[in-house]
């Protein structure tokens, strides 16, 4: 999976924004999207918010979790706990990157930001290779993977599969016999 | 442990030559040694057979010939690698290290377990240092890092390198632009405006 295409799947999130147009309410095949009257908050789905952003046509409001303080006792929690903490949001790293991109005038703080949020993830990332790395050389079966999110997976997935793949003929070589002639490949 | 037929790898590997000892008389092939001008080749002789010659004349009732384990897979290399695998370079120990082991736990040999588990070994040693250099060397010469891996662990290098840097491209921004395909840079297709005028 491309992280654009995890990008695509971030976008579907929804996010407050100020319209300073008014139109009806739509209908759309995904979900109904409330009137739009200017001054007043309303909800949609990320990809319409940075349309209207481009077109100058509303004002984003950042989503609660993207607060300096906030983050800071997150970066302090993830940094202190052993296992993955709750995510503020599943896409929290593309909702970083597209928001702090096109609306960085609407958010305050917008570096610091962006600067804790890097912080988040490099600790994950960490622990991830971490547990990558406990799995194989324990040659465990299984592992719990509470609390991470798809973008994290997918920085890893191909590796981790190819090389538990390796694990695995490796390991069928101690159990002579039992699966000589069983595996054809088409 | 079977070959994949189709994989590349695997082809190649089965062109390595094996130490081994003729058991019984091959008539009138002798032009395949050159060490020897007899027209025989005798029975006790050593050669250097490949790899799918060997697998395919190997057989335990008839003792054609008999396979010697290359030094790699010997007790003394053995010893090494249980101690610190990370320290081998396992591309001049014959690239194919891991593929060619398992190859040859087929010639019924009595270390065939400690073969084995110490492949298994190995592999998991040097599992950590592959994943960390892979994961963090974004668009540098990796030379200096791969030269010591062998052709698997190559592959996952590879894999953790193109995780690493669909991921970094995309957060430059890199992943939407459209860029021209190197095909058409390179033939410099020529546009309808020329062929016109």
């Amino acid at each position: 999976m491309d992280p654009s295409e995890v990008e695509f799947l971030a976008e579907k999130e929804t996010v407050k924004i100020i319209p300073n147009f008014s139109l009806d309410k739509i209908y759309l095949i995904g979900g109904d999207l409330g009137p739009f009257n200017p001054g007043l908050p309303v909800d949609v789905p990320v990809w319409l918010a940075l349309n209207l952003k481009q077109r100058q046509k509303c004002r984003i409001v950042p989503p609660e979790w993207m607060d300096v303080e906030k983050l800071e006792e997150m970066r302090e929690l993830e940094r202190k706990e052993n296992t993955f903490t709750p995510v503020p949001s599943p896409y929290y790293m593309e909702l970083t990157k597209l928001l702090l991109n096109h609306a960085s005038d609407n958010i305050p703080k917008a570096d610091e930001i962006r600067t804790l949020v890097k912080d988040i993830w490099d600790t994950r990332i960490a622990k991830l290779r971490l547990s990558a790395d406990s799995f194989i050389s324990q040659q465990e079966a299984h592992a719990t993977l509470d609390n991470l999110t798809l973008m994290e997976i997918n920085t890893i997935r191909t590796f981790l599969l190819d090389s538990l793949n390796c694990m695995y003929k490796l390991r069928s070589n101690l159990q002579p016999g039992s699966s000589k002639g069983k595996f054809a490949d088409y | 442990m079977e070959e994949n037929f189709l994989s590349l790898d695997d082809i190649l590997l089965s062109h390595e030559r094996l130490p081994i000892r003729t058991e019984i008389t091959f008539p009138r092939l002798g032009f395949l040694e050159k060490s020897s001008d007899t027209q025989d080749i005798a029975e006790g002789t050593k050669m250097e057979l490949p790899l799918w010659l060997s697998k395919a004349l190997y057989e335990r009732k008839r003792r054609v010939l008999s396979v010697e384990l290359p030094k790699v897979y010997r007790e003394g290399w053995r010893t090494v690698f249980n101690a610190d695998p990370n320290v081998v370079d396992l591309h001049k120990m014959g690239p194919y290290y891991y593929s060619l082991g398992s190859q040859m736990l087929h010639f019924d040999s009595p270390e065939n377990p400690d073969i084995a588990q110490t492949l298994l070994q190995t592999f998991i040693g040097r599992f950590r240092r592959t994943m960390d250099s892979s994961q963090n060397a974004y668009n540098e010469d990796t030379s200096a890092l791969v030269e010591r891996l062998d052709c698997l662990e190559k592959g996952l290098f590879r894999s953790g390198q193109s995780g690493l840097n669909g991921f970094q491209s995309w957060e430059k921004g890199q992943a939407t632009q459209l860029t021209a395909s190197s095909l058409v840079l390179n033939y410099r297709k020529r546009k309808i405006t020329d062929i016109q005028s």
